[in-house]
């Protein structure tokens, strides 16, 4: 221990023991920090201080744990208490001293306030890592010895009390910060709890409240929860339908398949679904889709099924009714053989139904094409199929017919429209129906054949009847004329000769020569009969009625008909039959003159347009034979024919009937292979037919 | 050549012919009677001395094969020549293959007659 060198023992005497007891009430300072924080116990010290050593000022800078700012604590003495701040102090000494306490002397002179100022500085810590204490006096040579081991003891027990204060203050820190996680951890959780019963509540809500029934079951298959909806439906309470209770509302037909089922979920473990009627609790059974998912625990192992069955009874229903009306469709489409189709011919797509597969027998996993169907039409019959697409493509809507031949050797006779139903993109969707019309046509074509017979037979007939009439009603009185002149002649010749008998026989031989004279005149009158039935007639219409009665004819001929019908055209007033027979006199005709045309299409268009003045014109335009433009005017004379077998009156009536209605008929070559033969007539009764009226009412 | 007494029966719709033929065939030297149609023919009460009978193949009513055939159901074996003014050559044979004598297209000559009642009157 360091003493001062008495000078005077009195003296000496009372600053040791003045200094002891200073010691001491220094070493009893850290009993009385106990509990205190730093700033505490940085002011007993700097209190203590400038008491003991009758301090100007005493000074203390204390390091932040952690490189936070310093703080700083002053003591003044009487002499700089209103002339100095702690603050000018903190300054004055870095100013002087540098930044770094640690690298401050512990003693050395400052100025302050204007005046001298002897400083003796302590480090707080061992290294001065606390901080540092100053002392300053006006005192010149302070600090003394004493006042330097004053201040050395002074230091270190403070640095003891602020090491255990920062010590505490951790403690505390940390007590804080335990405890504010732990009220932040209760208030999670209460706030958990709070969510996890809301939550609770509005899954119940939601589970009762969602429009399907929902339920549970054990990993065994035991349902355990049915949601109030469920209940509600089925009508049974919770412990009535838990566990296989509700198998009961489940309809007997289906109980079977769904148990199956539920068990067979259960083994896979795969969420599974199954359809089923469900019993509603005032009787009616409706349809229920029935969806089932496990939940697994962290080991996969299932512990839960959860279930929702969904109504699905309209669904059902709907699906009933749309499979009901496409079977319906399905058998009208087989029982009519009509089979339907939607085509974009541009993207050569088709959507066929079963029925028209089954006509052309494709499989229905074909995919359809222009050519696959190409390949199936009877060689004969392509010119005209395509002629249709060609006419198709053009966006008008067609009727087609053409025979097929299946990849079974079948032969088919197919008939058909199809009409635009919109551009798709600018290119036309077809929507068309066809009918297999292999026994109509069968039928058809024996028919035909038979009223060709007929037609045949009938203009025989009539021809013979005709004959045969005229026989009939000459050869009577000519037999009457014979016999009775025999018998005349017999008389005469008799011995003697009976001549009244004769005169007799004689009258009446004249009677039946006039009988025979009168059947020829009725006869001439019967033929000489120009009498028309009048009637408005469209004559498209009339066209279409013959074209329609030509159509098998034409097919069997390979005779592609094509018509333009003008639109608005207007009607005439003639007699239908008559121009029919005109109509069907010049397909016949060109059907005929195609016949031996095998190099080129057999097309016949027939062609109707108003004309000027009144008239309407149709047109008759083939690709056969062509006509001589000399024979031109000799054609519609009667007897003159190009034909083989023909008789050479078909256009002398034609131009006879045309001329009936004041209107003409003629031919002309065409430009290319062919001949067009064309008839015009007036339209109304107002010039010619009223005159055509009359002859019908003197008649 | 022939039974004076020969009755010859002439059926046909024609006045001219039932006006005329009956005064040839008397001529001929033969009874001859005329009815308008096979039904009066058929009541007459002379079916039974019929040794010929000129028959006119269609009449209104029951024509001339029908007659044939309900004479030969009857079992009346009366030889006939058919007359008809019909002048269709295809029904010859056919009548001819029932047994018929002959069949002459009106107007036919007398020789044509004679030839077929001469036929007619042997077969008796």
């Amino acid at each position: 221990m360091i003493v001062d060198t008495p000078v005077e023992s009195s003296v000496g005497e009372v600053r040791l023991r003045r200094c002891l007891n200073d010691l001491i009430s220094i070493l009893a300072l850290p009993a009385a920090w106990t509990g205190n924080d730093a700033s505490q116990i940085v002011g007993t010290l700097l209190g203590a201080l400038v008491g003991m050593l009758n301090l100007d000022f005493a000074y203390v800078r204390l390091n932040a744990p952690e490189d936070g700012p310093s703080v700083e604590f002053a003591r003044f003495g009487e002499s700089l208490e209103h002339l100095v701040r702690p603050r000018d102090l903190g300054e004055t000494l870095t100013r002087t001293w540098g930044a770094t306490p640690v690298q401050w002397p512990l003693s050395a002179r400052i100025v302050l306030g204007g005046d001298q100022l002897s400083v003796g500085a302590a480090r707080l810590g061992l290294h001065g890592e606390l901080g540092v204490v100053v002392a300053g006096s006006q005192r010149s040579g302070f600090p003394g010895q004493t006042e330097r081991l004053l201040l050395d003891v002074a230091a270190n027990q403070a640095a003891i009390g602020l090491q255990q204060a920062r010590l505490l203050e951790e403690q505390r820190r940390v007590s804080r910060e335990l405890d504010r996680r732990v009220a932040q951890r209760t208030a999670e959780l209460a706030s958990a709890i709070d969510e996890l019963r809301r939550s609770e509540r509005e899954s119940r809500l939601i589970i009762d409240t969602i429009p399907a029934l929902a339920w549970s079951a054990r990993p065994g298959g035991a349902a355990e929860f049915f949601n109030r909806h469920y209940l509600d439906f089925v009508g049974l309470s919770a412990e009535d339908a838990s566990d296989w209770g509700w198998t009961a509302a489940v309809h007997p037909d289906d109980l079977v398949e769904l148990t199956a089922t539920w068990h067979h979920i259960m083994d896979s473990a795969a969420p599974g679904e199954a359809e089923a009627r469900l019993r509603r609790h005032d009787g009616e059974y409706r349809w229920f889709l029935i969806r089932v998912n496990p939940l697994r625990d962290e080991s996969g192992a299932i512990v839960q099924w959860y279930g929702v069955n969904t109504d699905i009874e309209d669904r059902k229903r709907a699906e009933a009714e749309l499979r009901r009306v496409h079977n319906s469709f399905a058998d009208a489409q087989r029982l009519s053989k009509t089979g339907s189709f939607i085509t974009d011919l541009v993207a050569d797509d088709h959507k066929w139904s079963e029925e028209t597969f089954r006509i052309f027998e494709f499989d229905p996993a074909t995919k359809i094409s222009v050519k696959s169907i190409r390949e199936v039409i009877h060689p004969d019959d392509l010119p005209s199929f395509d002629a249709v697409i060609a006419r198709a493509m053009t966006g008008v809507d067609v009727t087609f017919g053409f025979r097929i031949v299946t990849a079974a050797g079948a032969l088919k006779h197919v008939r058909g429209i199809a009409h635009v139903v919109e551009q798709v993109a600018g290119r036309p969707m077809f929507v068309g129906a066809l009918q297999d019309v292999t026994a109509g046509t069968v039928a058809e074509e024996a028919l035909n054949r038979a009223r060709a017979e007929l037609a045949h037979v009938a203009r025989v007939t009539s021809m013979s009847t005709l004959t045969a009439a005229i026989a009939h009603e000459v050869n009577q009185p000519l037999s009457g004329i014979v016999t009775n002149a025999s018998t005349c002649l017999r008389m005469l010749d008799g011995n003697p000769p009976d001549v009244s008998g004769a005169r007799e026989t004689a009258r009446r031989t004249i009677r039946d020569g006039h009988r025979a004279s009168e059947v020829i005149t009725r006869l001439r009158a019967l033929f000489g009969k120009k009498d028309l039935t009048l009637e408005s007639l469209d004559l498209n219409e009339a066209t279409r009625e013959v074209i329609a009665l030509s159509t098998g004819e034409l097919q069997r001929n390979r005779v592609i008909l094509l018509s333009e019908f003008a639109r608005d055209l207007p009607s005439i007033t003639g007699d239908r039959v008559q121009l029919q027979q005109v109509i069907l006199n010049l397909i016949r005709n060109a059907s005929d003159a195609m016949a031996g045309v095998d190099d080129r299409l057999r097309q016949l268009l027939i062609r109707t347009q108003p004309e000027d003045g009144d008239r309407v014109r149709v047109i008759v335009r083939d690709s056969g034979a062509g006509i001589e433009s000399q024979s031109v005017d000799k054609l519609f004379e009667a007897f003159y024919t190009t034909k083989p077998g023909g008789m050479g009156i078909g256009l002398s009536i034609s131009r006879s009937i045309v001329e009936r209605h004041h209107g003409r008929i003629w031919a002309e070559p065409n430009d290319g292979p062919g001949a067009t033969f064309s008839f015009s007539v007036p339209r109304g009764p107002a010039s010619a037919g009223g005159a055509a009226a009359r002859v019908v009412r003197e008649s | 050549m022939t039974d004076r007494r020969s009755l010859v029966s002439v059926v046909d719709d024609d006045e001219s012919v039932r006006e005329s033929l009956p005064d040839l065939l008397r001529q001929f030297g033969l009874a001859a009677e005329a009815f308008s149609s096979a039904e009066a023919f058929l009541s007459s009460g002379v079916v039974g001395e019929t040794q010929c009978l000129i028959l006119d193949l269609a009449m209104p009513g029951m024509s001339g094969p029908d007659l044939q055939r309900e004479l030969m159901r009857r079992r009346q074996d009366i030889p006939i020549v058919f007359i008809t003014a019909h002048g269709d050559e295809s029904v010859r044979p056919d009548l001819l293959a029932r047994g018929a004598v002959e069949c002459l297209f009106k107007p036919f000559s007398e020789g044509a007659l004679l030839d077929a009642l001469n036929v007619a009157l042997r077969m008796r």
